[in-house]
């Protein structure tokens, strides 16, 4: 945390914004912050509470601009948002020479639904992770979980702890959570249901939707925003019936328009207020991308996704 | 394999939505009538400027709102009036055939092919065998049994 402020004060002459992690209303919930004057570097922060991917914030409207362009705009990044950053350098939805990247590797993120389904928190005091316990101290004691119970989802089957861009990376490089092979235990646990198990598995999740498009929103992909099909009237793909096919439909716009994009940093499930594991389909159609193209999203800057490109050779395909 | 020029006429009705290229398919279906080749009646067609134009959505949308099942047919790679617009269907085509059984929804029910504007004759296998196809897997129960399709 100190190693970031330093960092972000020596860097402060070339920087107009900065944007990063504050804390939040207590000590488990962290927010973004937006650095605009060098008094308020102290504000920022860096722990496991620091849960937004911030790199929608340089390309969705109202994006974070750097009045004088001689300056340039500070983004911290986890190794999830880094990858998101390069898919909006891919596709030139942000300049690069623009950003001062501080890459942040990450040993996970806390979930704190998990977390406050362990036991109830009350004025919390502390909260850091050592190894591999978080530890809390509340008003009474001083509580124990091991990383598997309070993890976000996406944190367990994390592949990619460390920035794959950054101009300035703050702290060591960590090992990764999960491997290439196991990171798709989730998809495989529906995939091995029988075509109408996983329907009644999707039926019963997306039964839940309040289509509040809170997993849109959050997405640093998901860039049409106001101009999104899922509420033009024309096209009118969807309408103010709040059926199932309706639901299944977003969610399948949602997805669809993110295959061979989506680099699974898990927001849209972050935020969904229903619970409902929204990821699980962007990480079957990254899994389907991996396997037809041989492309993983999110690495290489130069790279062009794979469905904005063809490849006459291909047959199979 | 010989294809029957007919298609038994019993059973539930079955409604196929078919996504036509204008320059090829659309005139192949066009030659099939034209040289009075037998076809299935449970298909319904939409012609499009071109496969590139066939948004994977269009298929899953119908099979959401209860298609029994989804044909797109264009160009042969390296054929497509537009030089190239087959080459990005045939890629957003095979990714929405992995991801719908993933989401409960059948693949079988969802096929894409190619057939030129001279080729009637495939077109009639092509279309007869799809039909065949979605009639043994009957009507397709949608997301949602108390919904439009109930």
């Amino acid at each position: 945390m100190k190693e970031l402020r330093q960092a972000v004060e020596a860097q402060w002459p070339n920087l107009e914004v900065m944007i990063g992690w504050g804390w939040g209303f207590d000590l488990l919930h962290g927010r973004p912050l937006f650095v605009r004057k060098i008094e308020e570097v102290a504000g920022l922060v860096w722990n496991p509470f620091c849960v937004q991917n911030l790199t929608g914030y340089l390309a969705k409207i109202p994006a974070v601009q750097a009045e004088d362009k001689a300056k340039k705009i500070g983004v911290c990044v986890r190794g999830c948002d880094s990858r998101s950053l390069v898919a909006l350098i891919q596709e030139k939805l942000v300049s690069r020479e623009q950003l001062m990247v501080f890459g942040l590797p990450c040993q996970g993120t806390v979930d704190w639904r998990r977390l406050a389904a362990h036991s109830p928190l009350v004025g919390v005091k502390s909260a850091r992770i050592e190894g591999e316990r978080l530890l809390v101290e509340d008003s009474r004691t001083i509580r124990e979980f091991t990383l598997d119970q309070v993890l976000a989802r996406r944190c367990l089957r994390c592949t990619h702890p460390n920035p794959v861009v950054y101009d300035v990376l703050i702290g060591e490089q960590v090992a990764p959570r999960a491997t290439s092979l196991d990171r798709y235990r989730d998809v495989e646990r529906v995939e091995a249901l029988d075509v109408g198990g996983r329907l009644a598995f999707w039926r019963e999740a997306l039964d839940r939707c309040i289509r509040c498009y809170a997993c849109r929103n959050a997405c640093p992909l998901c860039i049409c925003q106001d101009r999104c099909i899922a509420e033009t009237r024309d096209p009118k793909w969807l309408s103010q019936y709040m059926g199932l096919p309706e639901k299944f439909l977003f969610h399948f716009i949602h997805a669809l328009h993110l295959a061979g994009r989506c680099t699974e940093c898990g927001e849209c499930e972050r935020v969904c207020p229903m619970e409902i594991p929204v990821t699980l389909m962007k990480e079957k159609l990254g899994r389907i991308v991996g396997d037809l193209m041989g492309y993983e999203a999110g690495l290489d800057p130069e790279a062009t996704p794979p469905l904005l490109t063809f490849n006459p050779a291909e047959t199979g395909v | 394999m010989a294809v029957e020029n007919a298609v038994a006429e019993s059973g539930p009705t079955i409604r196929i939505v078919g996504f036509l290229c204008n320059w090829c398919s659309y005139g192949g279906a066009d030659t099939a009538g034209v040289c009075r080749f037998k076809q299935p009646t449970d298909l319904r067609i939409i012609r499009i400027p071109c496969t590139g134009r066939m948004d994977p959505l269009f298929a899953a949308k119908a099979l959401i709102n209860g298609a029994d099942g989804v044909l797109v047919s264009g160009c042969h790679p390296r054929d497509c009036h537009y030089a190239v617009g087959n080459f990005y269907a045939r890629r957003r085509l095979e990714v929405l055939k992995h991801f719908l059984p993933f989401m409960g929804i059948d693949e079988r029910r969802f096929h894409y092919t190619w057939v030129s504007a001279s080729e009637g004759q495939r077109w009639q296998e092509v279309v007869t065998r799809f039909s065949e196809e979605i009639h043994s897997l009957g009507p397709n129960p949608g997301v949602d049994s108390h919904g439009l399709k109930a």
